[in-house]
């Protein structure tokens, strides 16, 4: 045809004007339309009979039900559960692209064993006979990481560490552990959890709680209801986020020093005139706080005014249900000391195990005699392992297993984490992508996706009451992949290693049964939700007081707030397909990241908008450029976690750099927690 | 022109006070309507988001500064300036609800209306749809795979409509009489700080009829006439009124 587009184009537009109330053009029209839009592949649109099924959504750091509707049997879309206590009817930007991973280029389709530099495919018996030869080689040499703290694939993979005789079952880092550890020093003992629902006044220092931490779609519709009935939400971190673009009011406050905010407020609670005498550890905590932490010295440290700090506590005072949450920006890093500050403070408002106060939950059941128990696993310190196996202090394990979870990116010291796996004897990966850790790993046995195998989730951190949800595969897997439950009891009873169970469906049965749910009705879509909280015996600390370590400034180096917006992927999951376009351009332009730096800040730096930086702290580099948003203290730089990825696929590698490699952490002396909310970093030109 | 008045009149309410810019929506909207992932959607020239989420600021430097995000889906105007311009009808307002309508078939790929258009809520199909292999298998059947070189635009999900429409008369009810929740557009229905809102404006018992009377209600660049069906609202008297010349001062898609 000799008439190209453009003049084709042209053509029409001049010569319609005058020929549009002719009905012969229509016609001519549509025929041309057809080859102006020239394309080489037309998808057929497939109908058929359209079902909802109950599903679970883990890709975030919490697990919530979802529904995912199916036309003709595949899934097509995911939308919230309003039946999923969890959900109720809300869904994060990771749940509604969650469908379409099913056929994310990086899905691992078939077992993989390593083969030089690559992978060579194998098949299931050969990698089950495989995995079953290293544990019996191992012996008690073995160690196993976890990314799910739900599920009970956990406590399978953990009771086969256990059965082998080694205790190394660990988690990846978030705030369970700490908040579990906090409550130990109250004197308490069981997981905690928020009943953001109930309470009149919510103030949130650093949980980002409606854009990546806890609970996400439920705290978002938690909020929505309590718009309506007039609640306040405060929002207390260095930067403004989605979280603070809502809530009533934000106080900028410097990276990972909320908890001594929490404490100076506590310390105003404490000198007002109401008597507390009879409070267990009161007296102590109340002068503890009064000297380590006056106004001035809090204003100073956290960069909130006095008059705010004592304007937060008056609000506290007065409001009736007030609830704090502590966290980190990131949900993580913060240490246990850190924590328990936040948590003395709902227990100076008389908020724990109250109605809209912070509620302790039981924990799960143990089905798996062998396996370690949460709160076991949660005092195991995954961090300090890893750094001190590559620095020789610890024994590389000789089988390293791990399920839910990407070590290779997502840890804290994680130029120290890969050595440590590089050290490792043989490790396996039981991921449904490639990932980091399964593209390093020895060998991978594919983990069948969340809708094509049958999953379990119990009470996942920051819920307000216990739970406990089950669900069914809703479509057979599509590839080559097994559900790692079914597998490890596989290769455990290959290994001759006894872990009472011979399919996955049995564990989570009786997990079911111990807590008095009905797994026939949980997999057609019943959550299981009790009121029963364990009774605790608090007191204002329980272990020695001591004043929080905050990192101290130097005037040359900035606070780094590292940041999870979950559109681009979480610890877990890296940028879905489906996501991309919801990265803004000032949050991305080309593959360079941007960091956000008050005007102030950069002027000091001599730094302007798009320059390209370089960030570095003792843990490592990054590069970026530079975004100027005034929603940010000042000497601080904003980094979003979540980028950077080396594996995976078009849609995430290569886009942006790693904030994790930034991440140094300390240890927590009392816990022996490893803590990295608070790390300096310089920015300079690159 | 004169605006057709229809009898329903579908509208949209975001709640800016509410939405924290997460962009579940944005994800929620191309699943449904199939539009295709793309690797280097940051870059916003030659992106297709339908929905679309801007940042605005107040301008103010720190500590006085403030964020509000606002989710940005067609307008559906009542007086549209895109179907004014389209030389060959690809788009119309002219079906009961007053949703805009976009022809696939018959759009020339000209992008009149793409210029006309005050929201840029319209975009060009720069590439053929692909999927990556086998990601196909989840498309819905709600909408057709537009091909390169075509214009489209958020819909309001107009295939709930019909669905909903047919579901009234096989309950043997009225299709123009329908109930709040019986349409619900996929980024409404998915908000998890249930922002967006939904409904018929002309209904006084719908909640966005009463929502959009309010004095925090607004609509985007109303001094053009556009009259949109789209209501925001915020009790932030900055963002109500960057509500007027908010290209200005948006933050985000600056694409052609
Ligand atoms: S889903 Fe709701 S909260 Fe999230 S960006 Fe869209 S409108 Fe805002
Ligand atoms: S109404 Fe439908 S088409 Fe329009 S933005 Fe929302 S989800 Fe997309």
């Amino acid at each position: 045809m000799g008439l190209d587009r453009r003049s084709f184009i042209s053509l029409v537009a001049g010569g319609v004007a005058g020929s549009l109330f002719t009905p012969v053009i229509w016609k001519t029209l549509d025929d041309v339309s057809i080859w102006t839009q020239n394309w080489p592949w037309i998808p057929r649109l497939q109908y058929g009979e359209e079902l909802t099924f109950p599903a679970l959504c883990k890709l975030g750091s919490d697990a919530y039900g979802v529904k995912v509707k199916t036309v003709g049997g595949r899934p097509v879309t995911a939308e919230g559960n309003p039946d999923h206590p969890l959900s109720l009817g809300g869904i994060c930007p990771l749940g509604a692209a969650s469908v379409h991973l099913l056929y994310s280029p990086s899905r691992v389709k078939n077992p993989k064993l390593k083969d030089g530099s690559s992978f060579k495919d194998i098949t299931w018996a050969e990698a089950e006979e495989l995995l079953a030869g290293k544990i019996r080689e191992a012996g008690s040499n073995v160690a196993m990481i976890s990314g799910d703290e739900t599920g009970s694939v956990t406590d399978v993979l953990s009771g086969l560490v256990g059965k082998a005789g080694s205790d190394k079952s660990f988690f990846m880092p978030g705030e369970s552990a700490p908040a579990a550890a906090a409550l130990a020093m109250l004197g308490g003992d069981g997981q905690v959890g928020y009943d953001i629902e109930n309470a009149n006044y919510v103030l949130l220092l650093g949980a980002d709680a409606l854009g990546s931490w806890g609970n996400v779609a439920r705290n978002g519709k938690a909020f929505s209801a309590s718009r309506e009935k007039g609640v306040k939400f405060v929002y207390v971190g260095p930067a403004q986020n989605g979280t603070s673009a809502v809530a009533d009011s934000w106080v900028p406050c410097n990276t990972g020093t909320e908890p001594v905010l929490a404490l100076g407020i506590a310390a105003v609670i404490a000198g007002t005139s109401r008597d507390r005498s009879s409070w267990p550890g009161f007296a102590s905590f109340a002068k503890f706080v009064q000297t380590a932490y006056p106004l001035d010295k809090v204003a100073e440290i956290t960069g909130v005014k006095a008059a705010v700090i004592t304007g937060l506590a008056q609000e506290l005072v007065r409001a009736g249900r007030p609830l704090v949450l502590t966290a980190a920006e990131a949900g993580q890093g913060l240490g246990a000391f850190e924590l328990a500050a936040g948590m003395s403070l709902n227990m100076l408002l008389q908020r724990v195990n109250a109605v809209g106060g912070v509620r302790i939950l039981p924990w799960a059941p143990k089905v798996v005699e062998a396996a370690a128990d949460r709160k076991t696993m949660f005092a195991n310190d995954l961090v300090a392992y890893l750094s001190s196996v590559a620095d020789g202090g610890a024994e590389a394990p000789a089988l390293l297993m791990v399920y839910g979870a990407n070590p290779a990116y997502a840890l804290p010291n994680l130029t120290k984490a890969q050595a440590a796996m590089d050290k490792a004897g043989f490790v396996v990966s039981f991921s449904s992508f490639m990932d980091e850790t399964a593209a390093m790993a020895d060998l991978i046995m594919p983990d069948s996706y969340a809708f094509e195998r049958l999953d379990d989730a119990y009470s996942p951190y920051g819920s307000g009451q216990p739970n406990y949800t089950v669900v069914a595969p809703v479509i057979k897997p599509v590839f080559d992949t097994r559900p790692a439950g079914d597998v490890l009891l596989v290769v455990a009873a290959k290994a001759e290693l006894d872990l009472g169970f011979e399919s996955f469906e049995d564990v989570v049965k009786a997990k079911a049964e111990a807590l008095g749910a009905d797994f026939d009705e949980m997999v057609e879509g019943a959550a299981w939700v009790s009121e029963e909280f364990p009774a605790q015996d608090l007191a204002l600390w329980t272990t020695p007081l001591q004043e929080l370590a905050v990192a101290a400034k130097d005037g040359k180096s900035l606070a780094l707030a590292p940041v999870q917006r979950l559109k681009i992927g979480s610890a877990k999951i890296a940028i879905p397909p489906f996501n991309t376009n919801a990265i803004r351009f000032d949050e991305m332009l080309g593959n360079d990241m941007y960091v956000l730096l008050n005007a102030a800040t950069a002027k000091n730096l001599g730094l302007k908008k798009d320059d390209a930086v370089k960030i570095a702290s003792s843990g490592g580099e990054c590069k970026a450029r530079v975004r100027i948003f005034e929603g940010v203290m000042n000497d601080t730089v904003v980094a979003p976690l979540g980028l950077g990825h080396t594996a995976w696929d078009a849609f995430s590698r290569d886009k942006g750099d790693n904030v994790y490699k930034l991440l140094a952490a300390d240890t927590e002396a009392e816990s022996g927690l490893s803590r990295f909310a608070t790390v300096r970093v310089t920015v300079s030109k690159a | 022109m004169q605006a057709k008045e229809f009898k329903v009149k579908w509208g949209m309410l975001v709640d800016l006070d509410k939405c924290t810019g997460c962009g579940a929506c944005t994800v929620a909207c191309r699943a449904e309507n199939n539009l295709p992932p793309e690797a280097d959607a940051a870059n916003k020239l030659r992106t297709n988001d339908w929905m679309n989420i801007y940042e605005l600021s107040n301008e103010k430097p720190f500590p006085d500064h403030e964020v509000a995000y606002l989710p940005r889906p067609c307008m559906q105007c009542g007086h549209p300036s895109c179907s004014t311009v389209c030389p060959v009808v690809a788009t119309l307002k002219d079906e009961e609800g007053g949703i805009v309508s976009q022809v696939y078939p018959r759009c020339i790929g000209c992008r009149y209306c793409m210029a006309a258009c005050p929201y840029h809520a319209r975009y060009f199909n720069w590439f053929d749809p692909i999927w990556p292999e086998g990601m196909e298998k989840v498309l819905t059947p709600y909408a057709s795979a537009r091909p390169r070189g075509v214009v489209e635009k958020c819909t309001f999900c107009h295939h709930r409509f019909m669905a909903a429409k047919e579901q009234a008369r096989m309950n043997g009810e009225d299709p123009t009489e329908l109930a709040e929740d019986a349409y619900i557009p996929a980024c409404a229905e998915i908000c998890p700080t249930g922002a967006i809102k939904f409904g018929n404006l002309k209904n006084p018992e719908h909640e966005v009829s009463k929502l959009a009377a309010s004095k925090y209600a607004f609509r985007l660049l109303e001094k053009l006439g556009t009259d949109p069906q789209v209501y925001y609202y915020s009790k932030r008297e900055w963002v109500r009124k960057l509500g007027d010349n908010y290209l200005k001062n948006a933050k985000g898609g600056e694409h052609v």
